[in-house]
C-alpha cells in the first residue's frame, strides 16, 4: 500500500499532534516503523465483525464477580 | 546432591520433615548465585542480607512446628516488574533509576505470607518490551540468548539460582525463557493471578505466573498465587482451588488437540520432532489425540500488535515525553511509532479478539487440552536478528517467539511450557499445553503425567 506509507515529514506531524514532539533525527525510523506496524495490523481490516463488541469491558460496580475470561 | 539442586515440592518436603532448614537451603542458594550470576547476569539485585534474615525467621517457625505450606523457606526470585515494598521494581531500565515501591505487590505478598523468600530481582527485557533478555546469557549456552522477557528468572530457576521464580507473559514472556533454558513456565487464564503491583506492559495481555522445575513445582506455587484481588480490575473471583496434581496422574480418555495448521508451521524440524514424541507420550498415558485446526490464524499477530502497541504506548506516555533518551532503542522506537496508531486499529483488535475467543472456546469444546511446539527454535545466538525457514522466508526472531505463544494471551488460555528434550546442540526444547479458560487443574495434570514418564532432568551446566 504505498499510498498508505508515511513519509518522514508526515510521522513527525503525526506525532506532534499526538503530543509527542519528535527529533529531526527520528523522524526517518518512526515512519518506518509506524509503517511495518500498520501493515501488521491492516489486514483486521478483512474482518466482518457484524454487531461483535470489543474485548474490553466496563462494569459499573466496583468489583466484578463473574468468571468471564 | 546439594539443597539449590531441590525441586520446590522436595525441599518442602525435606523442609517439612525437619530434614533440611531453611537457613540451609537459603544459603546454599546464594552461594550458587555467587557462582553461577557473574556467568549468566539473571539478577538485577540479590537481597542476601534480607533473606538470610527471613530464612531464619522460616526456620524458628519450623522449629516451632508452625509450617505456613510448600513454600515454607524455599528462595524465590521476582523478575524486576514486580513491587516488592521498599526496593527498587527496576523494569531493567534507566528510566527506573531512583524507583522505590511503597507496598508489595499482591503476588510478593502472598508469597510472603507463603513463608517464601525472596533472594533478589531478576532481569526482565526492558519493561517486558522485547523477547531475548540482552542482560541476560542463556542458562545452557550464554552465548545464547536467554529469551524473554523474563528471562532472568527462567535462567535463574535453570541454573540453580532460584528454587521458583516468577515471570510475566504478555506474548509468550513466560513461555518463551522457560522453553529456551529447559525450565517450566506457566501462564495462568488471564485474571486469575492478580497483577496488582507489577509493572504492565498491555494491561489486557498481562499475566503473572511460575517458572519452576516441575509442573508439579507449578502447581504448588499457583495454589499460592490464584485468588480474587479487586486492585485488578481483570482479576477473576473464583473459588480457591488447590492446583497439586494426583501423585499418578491417568491420562484415560482425555482428549488431546494436535493442530494441523499454525504451531507446526515454519517450526524447526528438531523441535517438530521431540515436541511430537512428547505428544505420542500423551498418547501411551492413555490420551486420545484429536486432530484440530487452530482458527483465525491470519489475524493473530495483527491482533497482538493491535491491542499491545497502543497500551503498552500508553503506559509509557508521561517518561516517553521527559526521558525518552534513557529507554534502549528497540523499546524507544516501538513506543514512539505506537503513537502513530489509531483508535480504529486498537477497536479492530479488541472485536477481532472476541471473535477469536469465541472461535477457540469452539475448538476447546472438542478436546480437553492442546499440544504444540511453544516457541519454534531453540535459543539463537546473542545479536541474532532473524530466522531464515526452509522455504525461504525470513521472520525476526522477535516475531518466531511470540508466534506460538500470543493466541493464549489474546484468548486468555491457561498455556503451560514443559521441557520435552534438547536438540543436536543441547539446547532445551519445550512443549507448550493450553487449556480451556480455569482448566488450569486438567493442564497440570497432563503436565504432570508427561513429566512423571520422564527421568529427572539436571540442572543447567553453568559456569
Amino acid at each position: 500500500m504505498p499510498s498508505a506509507e508515511l513519509t518522514p515529514p508526515e510521522a513527525a506531524r503525526w506525532a506532534a499532534r499526538a503530543g509527542l514532539p519528535l527529533p529531526d533525527d527520528r523522524h526517518a525510523a518512526v515512519a518506518a516503523t509506524a509503517d511495518h506496524i500498520h501493515s501488521v495490523v491492516a489486514v483486521l481490516r478483512e474482518l466482518d465483525f457484524g454487531d461483535t463488541p470489543p474485548a474490553s469491558a466496563y462494569r459499573a460496580g466496583k468489583e466484578k464477580h463473574d468468571a468471564a475470561v | 546432591m546439594q539443597p539449590y539442586e531441590l525441586t520446590l515440592a522436595d525441599a518442602a518436603q525435606q523442609i517439612r520433615a525437619r530434614r533440611l532448614s531453611p537457613v540451609e537451603l537459603v544459603d546454599s542458594v546464594l552461594d550458587r548465585i555467587d557462582q553461577v550470576d557473574p556467568h549468566v547476569g539473571a539478577y538485577v539485585a540479590v537481597t542476601a542480607e534480607q533473606a538470610r534474615g527471613a530464612a531464619r525467621e522460616a526456620e524458628q517457625e519450623a522449629a516451632r512446628g508452625v509450617f505456613r505450606g510448600p513454600l515454607h523457606g524455599v528462595p524465590v526470585a521476582l523478575k524486576d516488574l514486580i513491587d516488592v515494598a521498599g526496593s527498587a521494581t527496576s523494569a531493567s531500565s534507566r528510566v527506573r533509576a531512583g524507583h522505590r515501591a511503597a507496598a508489595d505487590s499482591t503476588v510478593a505478598a502472598r508469597l510472603r505470607a507463603a513463608g517464601s523468600v525472596l533472594v533478589g530481582k531478576t532481569h526482565t527485557h526492558e519493561f517486558a518490551y522485547g523477547l531475548t533478555t540482552p542482560q541476560t546469557g542463556n542458562a545452557w549456552d550464554r552465548g545464547r540468548v536467554a529469551g524473554g522477557s523474563s528471562g532472568g528468572s527462567a535462567v535463574a530457576v535453570a541454573a540453580g539460582a532460584a528454587t521458583f521464580a516468577l515471570g510475566t507473559d504478555t506474548g509468550g514472556s513466560i513461555r518463551v525463557p522457560a522453553a529456551l533454558n529447559g525450565v517450566v513456565g506457566f501462564k495462568p487464564t488471564y485474571g486469575l493471578v492478580p497483577r496488582h503491583g507489577v509493572t504492565s506492559l498491555s494491561w489486557s495481555l498481562d499475566h503473572v505466573g511460575p517458572v519452576t522445575r516441575t509442573v508439579e513445582d507449578a502447581a504448588l506455587v499457583l495454589t499460592v498465587l490464584a485468588g480474587h484481588d479487586p486492585r485488578d480490575p481483570a482479576a477473576l473471583d473464583t473459588p480457591a482451588v488447590d492446583y497439586r496434581p494426583e501423585p499418578e496422574p491417568d491420562l484415560t480418555g482425555v482428549r488431546v488437540g494436535v493442530p494441523r495448521n499454525y504451531y507446526f508451521d515454519h517450526v524447526d524440524a528438531e523441535v517438530e520432532t521431540t515436541v511430537r514424541r512428547g505428544i505420542a507420550q500423551l498418547e501411551t498415558l492413555g490420551a486420545r489425540l484429536v486432530e484440530i485446526d487452530i482458527p483465525m490464524t491470519r489475524y493473530i499477530q495483527a491482533t497482538q500488535w493491535g491491542l499491545m502497541v497502543p497500551e503498552a504506548t500508553a503506559y509509557h506516555e508521561g517518561t516517553l515525553r521527559t526521558v525518552p533518551e534513557l529507554y534502549q532503542a528497540d523499546v524507544r522506537i516501538l513506543l514512539e511509532a505506537g503513537e502513530l496508531m489509531g483508535a480504529g486499529d486498537y477497536l479492530r483488535a479488541q472485536r477481532s479478539r472476541t471473535l477469536m475467543r469465541e472461535e477457540w472456546a469452539r475448538v476447546l469444546e472438542k478436546v480437553d487440552v492442546i499440544a504444540a511446539p511453544a516457541v519454534p527454535m531453540t535459543a539463537v545466538k546473542a545479536g541474532q536478528d532473524s530466522v531464515t525457514w526452509s522455504d525461504g522466508t525470513v521472520e525476526s526472531v522477535s516475531d518466531a517467539y511470540v508466534r506460538l505463544s500470543s493466541p493464549a494471551n489474546i484468548t486468555g488460555v491457561p498455556a503451560l511450557s514443559v521441557p520435552v528434550g534438547h536438540d543436536t546442540a543441547g539446547l532445551p526444547i519445550g512443549m507448550q499445553l493450553l487449556g480451556r479458560p480455569l482448566g488450569e487443574r486438567q493442564l497440570l495434570r497432563v503436565g504432570h503425567a508427561y513429566e512423571r514418564t520422564q527421568s529427572a532432568r539436571p540442572l543447567a551446566p553453568t559456569a
